[in-house]
């Protein structure tokens, strides 16, 4: 899981004055937050509020207009390759091939990690997803789709997971999978990040809440374990 | 500067990259025989053009100048039809936001396109000089070794100049159309060379040489654009 580096205590991610701006609009506004390690911080707010571009920033997928976000001490700026290697994203696009098998898939993802053979099993296994393997991603309901990209965001055993609104259209069934399943990683000292619509939900896991609105950061509230 | 400058990513090894392009590109070749009507669309293509063509000589003699220029714009159109689902596929699906999670360079994810693209274009080119052989009969006089090389050279060119700017355009509304556009005034420099030294090895003059050369040079000229640029192009 973690590094070993001297950077360890830093904070796995820092954004000191962080604006992101597409043409005219302002999207994220001086944003300064500072995540510690195996912290699960969730950040709410509306639809344009700004949490996806936030959450793709610390993914490394945009990079801000202004201001400086260090992730694991470094500069992803210069050293995005070797920030990825340790970040796992599920957007709510899926990264999935539709011609590739679930298997596929995984194993195609999993081939720029150093990931064991016997770990896609595993993933399979904790997300229930060994009948569907062999099946083409294409074929597959958007919930369990969900479930492999989750599996394919964890392969690697990231030490930072990014999760845009996981939650969002799954039933319920699946929705409390996840739910057990991301209790069962903020156990093992993972940092989470997590966008969401739905504070109940979002509030009974979480250690922290952020409230962004029109790419500010509003509120900011902790929680006792 | 392009982040791919000034990457100082530790352990990002050569060997690394190379596997990663491999990756990237067999990736893209399993998806494409896994909807094989795609690769038989562009086999339908060509085989039509080659009749058509043939049919418009009335199956006689077809002088070599022509011979040249038809397989250099059908392997033209081949490139556009190969690539204008290429790098617009991965941002329709969103599957580029995965691509750019991945622990490697955007030239690495470049990379992989050329690969699948070159491999593409050279089966179904192949299929397209059968069908050439077949129905436009021309005479290399033995030189086999120096036709193939000016097709793959030309071939690689037109794959590398179709990736870069199939990734250009992948965010814009019209980018099979845009890819279309723009591809064919930045092939020039590949088609010329690569028309005038196929004529020359079919009529049998010494002009292959320089036209050889000048294929190369604007082969380097695109790579140097592209490794020197698309860095840019992932940004966002």
């Amino acid at each position: 899981m973690a590094e070993n580096t001297p950077d360890a205590d830093r904070g796995t991610v820092e954004l000191d004055g962080v604006s992101k701006r597409y043409g005219h609009r302002h999207v994220l506004r001086r944003i300064s937050l500072r995540i510690p390690q195996g912290e699960f911080l969730v950040l709410l707010g509306h639809n344009g509020a700004g949490k996806t571009t936030l959450l793709r920033i610390m993914a490394t997928q945009v990079s801000p207009t202004k201001g400086r976000i260090r992730l694991f001490g470094r500069d992803p700026e210069s050293e995005g390759i070797t920030a990825r290697r340790r970040i796992g994203l599920v957007t709510h696009e899926s990264f999935l091939y539709p011609e590739l098998t679930v298997l596929e898939n995984l194993q195609f993802y999993g081939h720029f990690y150093p990931v064991a053979e016997s770990k896609y099993r595993e993933m399979l296994e904790i997300l229930e997803l060994q009948p569907y393997a062999g099946l083409r991603a294409g074929s597959l309901s958007f919930g369990l789709r969900r479930r492999v990209d989750m599996a394919r965001a964890l392969l690697h055993d990231p030490d930072l997971v990014l999760l845009d609104e996981p939650f969002a259209g799954l039933d319920e069934r699946t929705a409390h999978l996840l739910g057990e399943y991301l209790d069962s990683l903020k156990e093992t000292g993972i940092t989470l990040a997590m966008t969401s619509h739905s504070p109940k939900r979002a509030v009974l896991t979480c250690d922290r809440a952020i409230t962004l609105e029109n790419g500010s950061i509003v509120q900011d509230l902790r929680y006792a374990a | 500067m392009p982040r791919e400058l000034k990457n100082i990513d530790n352990g990002y090894r050569w060997s690394a990259r190379l596997y990663h392009v491999w990756l990237l590109a067999e990736k893209d070749l399993r998806s494409e025989f896994r909807r094989p009507y795609e690769v038989i669309s562009l086999l339908t293509f060509s085989l039509g053009a080659v009749l058509i063509a043939s049919l418009s000589f009335g199956g006689g003699q077809v002088p070599p100048e022509m011979v040249a220029s038809l397989l250099w714009i059908l392997l033209l159109f081949l490139t556009i039809l190969t690539y204008t689902t290429s790098f617009a596929r991965e941002s329709d699906r969103g599957t580029i936001g995965g691509l750019k999670s991945l622990p490697c360079s955007a030239l690495a994810i470049l990379g992989g396109k050329v690969v699948y693209g070159t491999l593409l274009i050279l089966l179904v080119g192949s299929a397209l000089l059968i069908f050439t052989a077949l129905f436009l009969p021309f005479d290399l006089g033995g030189r086999y070794a120096g036709f193939l090389l000016i097709y793959a050279l030309g071939a690689t060119g037109l794959s590398l100049a179709a990736a870069f700017v199939s990734g250009l355009v992948m965010f814009s509304e019209g980018s099979t159309l845009l890819l279309s556009f723009l591809l064919i005034p930045v092939s020039v420099p590949i088609l010329l060379p690569a028309v005038r030294a196929t004529t020359g090895l079919l009529v049998g003059t010494a002009e292959v040489l320089p036209a050889l050369q000048l294929l190369l040079a604007s082969l380097g000229l695109i790579l140097a654009v592209t490794l020197l640029t698309f860095g840019f192009v992932l940004q966002e």
